[in-house]
């Protein structure tokens, strides 16, 4: 049935696959990136240039003929404004990862696995939650907190995240879990394992993709999360980085370049830990299909 | 026997506590966080209440029933005008749900194949996701404008005539559309997630028995990639849904009413006229229409999605 | 492994650091329990709050009654923070204000309605007083006019003279689109009126008219049209009105002198004159403070007219909140604070003109905020004084509708993605005005 000539044109063929694949992702890769560019290409310009007819192609001004206009980014990448935003982002953004995880892993597990009285009701409830949109409980939260004294703080922006790390997340797992054969915990209750023991011996382990997923989402959502920061945190001093994006403009003008390099240097944070993370989802789990 | 069962049900009384310890947070965010604000809202939307009637009393001001006056009001009231809200917003959402899914299916399957710098490509196609989207939509912008636009700028030289994109009440959506399915890395990746969960042996499987490619992915990888499926559409649908960014940063709603999203009807109404009453009308019937679209992809989903287990 | 390692370390020491952020910020106010503590709000940039704070610090310094702490809300949601705020009772207790929205919030009850200047010897002039029902409510801290902005060169290669800059010698609108077909170019360098002109390779534009749905109240008076009736009570938008917006989007639509303006986003002296893609625009005083931002050489005349001489004032006010417990301190700092002479840093950089009379009356006084001032100066000082500063006290220049007429704020919420129908040629400005009609009059009358 399998000659050496069948398995060779099969590896053609999947040659042939793969340069397709190749061409057709660099193509649209290359469309993806253009937006980016333009940010990047505004960010290099003076806040006049970037409106000139036709558009320059190269971050090359003619009314402010400069070269690249690098002092947008030292200007503001040095400045103690911009690290303190920095590290502000970073203080909501980091616990409300880590809380996040943790609590949508533990729900997800139970939702997927365990049977318990009321369960679907439950569920429905989590599923319904995530049509809610945000603004929806905008005004009574704001009111509760302010309430609590809680405005001003980061607490409003955390706290929500040690609750289950919002239901998308906790339903997504559920997915991930649904698609684990069930033997594997089976056997290991078999074996005498505890709940704790299966889901950080065998659970964990395999849905570890989903789990880098969620972190990155949380992650993104908290530090690209305008809205909820606007009205929650009010002196300069807690600012973010997207708060600090709002900066750019005045009474009368506004500096779309310095908000373009803002725009860049608010990013970057996100991009790094999504290179980092990307060869734990992506290399990272072969042992689901190979137990099985 | 009775043994048997006595300890069976012992078994499920554990496994039961356990799964409650389990779902605390979920129980405290989902009764804290989403469904008393979620009734506290609705119970404002059968009040009069603006926010200048919080100057004098300090506190909440004793509410002043209406009953369905601001429901009637918001349908009826021509600056309100939430018909054509609804519209616009199911119109555009299922446009961008389908549109997103297909396109991030179809660049996960790409991208989850051995081609030289992969890990770069990925990279390139999450990031318009961790862009913050209110810069997105400004650098969009000037991408689209009319005059000084670079893809009109691309289109004339190509020989085509120049479109107006976000100042046409034709164009407006599908170029919102075009920017949500650029955006939506997440769904890539959650999709690429998946793909690593496809079992290989089935694969391995498959090809032995002489499976092209097409089949494979018909038949197995297609089938085992549904609950993802289901998962990314449910997520498109209701981030679509509540879409307001394009509108409070470039299309004020416009042109003419053809951007009025329901979100931003709401933001409009509650936040900057201070109407609170009416705006949680507005997003009670928001609530109700986006639980009626997903109980209809629920419905449809049980018909398609093949899990491991059968169960629920 | 290693990776993993770092990278957990790196989230640990993160983690604390935010923790120690998050928990140890509980700011402790130094509380100078005998001054009267006042919150002023702004809306700006960086530079604007740095120039406020340093008025405030003035201020705070030159007296020990009163210390005033400055509030920044990022612009385009200044009015929704306000009643965020308000709602959670942390208003501040004065700061700026929306131009559109300061009748209706003293309505509402947000602004209390008192007069700052009640009983001092003199006030900004009428034409940025705002009233309701005849009594007055707030004062813009600087004044603006419109007027035409060009490009001197332009008008140089094309050998056409510069715009007029008197009121007498004002253009009529038909010699304006005459002028401006001179200054459309296409790539070979014809003109609008050489037969070899190429309308696909257009490059540069005679005109711009700003569409930015208020500053086209300009044009509905000058074609003797109306936007509101005078007593601020109706929504008007009367036939004049109408073919007086239709004349402007006509300058695109029909006589191709003008480029393509949604008017989406409120940017236009920069899409046109500022880059250098359009000879001419109409824009506000504050474009002054544009021409610090290129070497472009601008000039400044007086606005076209249609059928009669118009032009319209407009300026930021300041009020004191309702929630405040010191509104005579209030009004204390905040007529300090309108005052030219505390407050200077707005005028030098070009951003707005003086608010009381007598600085466009007496010639020390206009020396110095135009003859004095590098961004006005370079304009030519002649010429702005006749073009810009007489204009502001003119009989034909009126207060903006948001002068005396609630609900404006509303009135920009529909006119603005209203308009981009009328801009694009797919509806007459009259389908459009005749379609959001009710919209408009519910939000004048509605208040």
């Amino acid at each position: 049935m399998f000659t050496k000539s069948g398995m060779q044109n099969k590896k053609q063929n999947e040659k042939f696959c793969n340069r397709l694949a190749f061409t057709v992702l660099i193509l649209i890769a290359a469309m993806v990136m253009l937006p980016i560019y333009w940010i990047f290409r505004s960010s290099l310009m003076g806040s006049l240039d970037i409106f000139i007819w036709p558009p320059k192609f190269l971050p090359m001004g003619t009314i402010n003929p400069s070269e690249w206009n690098w002092s947008n980014y030292t200007i503001r990448s040095a400045n103690f404004v911009f690290l303190r935003n920095l590290m502000n982002s970073f203080a909501i953004s980091v616990p409300c990862v880590i809380f996040g995880t943790a609590t949508a892993i533990s729900c997800a597990y139970a939702f997927a696995r365990l049977n318990f009285t009321g369960k679907r009701f439950l569920f429905s409830l989590c599923i319904g939650s995530m049509l809610l949109p945000t603004m929806v409980t905008l005004i009574p939260l704001y009111m509760a907190w302010t309430y609590l004294g809680f405005v001003d703080s980061y607490w409003p922006l955390i706290l929500p995240y040690l609750c289950g790390g919002g239901a998308f997340n906790i339903f997504l797992l559920r997915q991930f879990i649904r698609t684990i054969p069930r033997d594997l915990d089976e056997a290991a209750k078999i074996d005498g394992a505890g709940y704790w023991q299966i889901l950080f011996n065998i659970i964990i382990p395999s849905i570890r993709p989903a789990i880098i997923v969620i972190s990155l989402l949380i992650f993104i959502t908290t530090w690209n999360d305008l809205l909820q920061q606007m009205i929650y945190i009010h002196s300069a001093d807690k600012y973010t980085l997207v708060l600090g994006l709002t900066a750019f403009f005045g009474n009368f003008k506004a500096d779309f370049a310095g908000m373009f390099a803002a725009t860049v240097l608010t990013f970057t944070p996100g991009l790094i830990i999504y290179l980092v993370c990307q060869r734990y989802f992506i290399e990272g789990i072969v042992m689901t299909g190979m137990k099985n | 026997m009775a043994g048997k069962k006595k300890k069976k049900s012992l078994m499920e009384k554990k496994e039961q506590r356990a799964a409650y310890v389990f779902l605390i947070p979920a129980f405290l965010g989902l009764s804290l966080i989403t469904y008393i604000p979620l009734l506290a809202a609705m119970a404002i939307g059968f009040t009069d209440l603006r926010t200048g009637h919080f100057v004098r009393n300090r506190v909440l001001p004793p509410p002043r029933f209406v009953g369905f006056d601001n429901f009637v009001e918001i349908f009826t009231n021509p600056t309100i005008d939430f018909l054509n809200s609804i519209g616009v917003t199911v119109y555009y959402a299922l446009f961008a749900v389908i549109s997103s899914v297909f396109y991030s299916f179809f660049i996960a399957i790409l991208l989850n194949r051995k081609i030289p710098g992969r890990a770069i490509l990925r990279a390139i196609f999450y990031l318009p996701y961790i862009l913050p989207a209110a810069a997105v939509m400004i650098s969009w912008h000037f991408l689209l404008r009319y005059e000084g636009g670079l893809i009109n700028y691309f289109l004339v030289n190509l020989g085509f005539e120049r479109s107006h994109f976000l100042s046409a009440s034709e164009t407006v959506i599908p170029s919102l559309v075009m920017i949500a399915v650029w955006q939506c890395g997440n769904l890539i990746v959650i999709f690429l997630a998946g793909l690593q969960n496809v079992p290989r042996v089935y694969l391995e499987a498959a090809e032995i028995d002489g499976a092209n490619f097409l089949k494979r992915f018909r038949h197995i990888t297609v089938p085992c990639m549904t609950p993802i499926i289901f998962f990314n559409m449910l997520m498109s649908l209701v981030v679509s849904l509540q879409v307001v960014v394009p509108a409070l940063s470039v299309t004020r709603g416009g042109p003419g009413k053809s951007s009025m999203f329901m979100t931003f009807l709401m933001y409009h109404v509650g936040f900057r006229e201070g109407d609170l009453g009416k705006g949680s009308a507005i997003s009670f019937i928001f609530f109700i229409l986006a639980a009626i679209l997903a109980a209809i992809l629920f419905m449809t989903s049980k018909s398609w999605i093949f899990y491991e287990e059968g169960e629920d | 492994m290693k990776i993993k390692k770092i990278l957990a370390l790196i989230l640990t020491a993160v983690m604390l650091m935010s923790i120690v952020t998050a928990c140890g910020s509980s700011s402790d106010y130094n509380c100078k329990c005998d001054v009267i503590q006042l919150e002023f709000s702004i809306w700006g940039d960086e530079s604007e709050r740095e120039s406020t704070q340093g008025a405030l610090d003035v201020f705070n310094a030159m007296q020990s009654d009163i210390f005033v702490s400055l509030v920044q809300i990022p612009n385009e949601q200044y009015g929704e923070r306000l009643r965020t705020l308000q709602t959670a009772n942390n208003m501040p207790d004065c700061g700026m204000i929306d131009e559109r929205t300061a009748i209706g919030w003293t309505r509402e009850g947000l602004i209390k309605k008192i007069d700052i200047y009640e009983g001092q010897p003199s006030r900004p002039f009428a034409g940025i007083t705002f009233s309701d029902g005849g009594q007055p409510i707030g004062y813009s801290i600087g004044s603006e006019v419109l007027a035409l902005w060009f490009n001197r060169d332009m008008f140089d290669a094309a050998g056409v003279p510069y715009p007029p800059t008197t009121l007498d010698t004002a253009w009529q609108w038909d010699e304006f689109i005459e002028v401006a077909k001179l200054l459309t170019l296409d790539a070979n360098g014809n003109n609008l009126n050489s037969p070899n002109f190429d309308a696909t390779s257009i490059v540069q534009y005679g005109v711009y008219v700003n569409q930015w749905a208020w500053q086209l109240e300009v044009w509905a008076l000058s074609n003797g049209g109306r936007w509101y009736s005078e007593d601020g009570t109706r929504a008007v938008f009367d036939d004049a009105a109408i073919e007086a917006m239709q004349k402007v989007y006509d300058l695109h639509l029909v006589h191709g002198v003008a480029p393509f303006n949604p008017a989406q986003t409120d940017d236009g002296w920069w899409d046109s004159v500022g880059a250098g893609n359009v000879a001419m625009c109409t824009e506000g005083q504050w474009a002054t403070g544009f021409t610090m931002f290129s070497d472009i050489n601008y000039g400044v005349g007086v606005l076209p007219y249609m059928k009669q001489q118009a032009n319209i004032t407009a300026g930021g006010p300041v009020g004191v909140f309702a929630d405040t417990k010191h509104p005579e301190a209030a009004a204390t700092f905040l007529r300090w604070y309108s005052d030219p002479e505390s407050n200077w840093a707005p005028i030098l950089d070009g951003w707005v003109m003086p608010n009381t009379t007598d600085w466009f009356t007496e010639e020390a006084k206009l020396t110095r905020w135009i003859d004095e001032v590098p961004n006005r100066a370079r304009l030519d000082a002649r010429a702005f004084r006749t073009a810009v500063a007489d204009v502001a006290l003119h009989p034909g220049t009126v207060p903006t509708g948001w002068y005396y007429t609630p609900g404006t704020d509303q009135i920009d919420r529909v006119l603005i993605p209203a308009l981009v129908e009328a801009a694009n040629g797919s509806k007459t400005v009259k389908e459009v005005i005749e379609s959001v009609r009710p919209a408009l009059e519910a939000a004048v009358s509605g208040n």
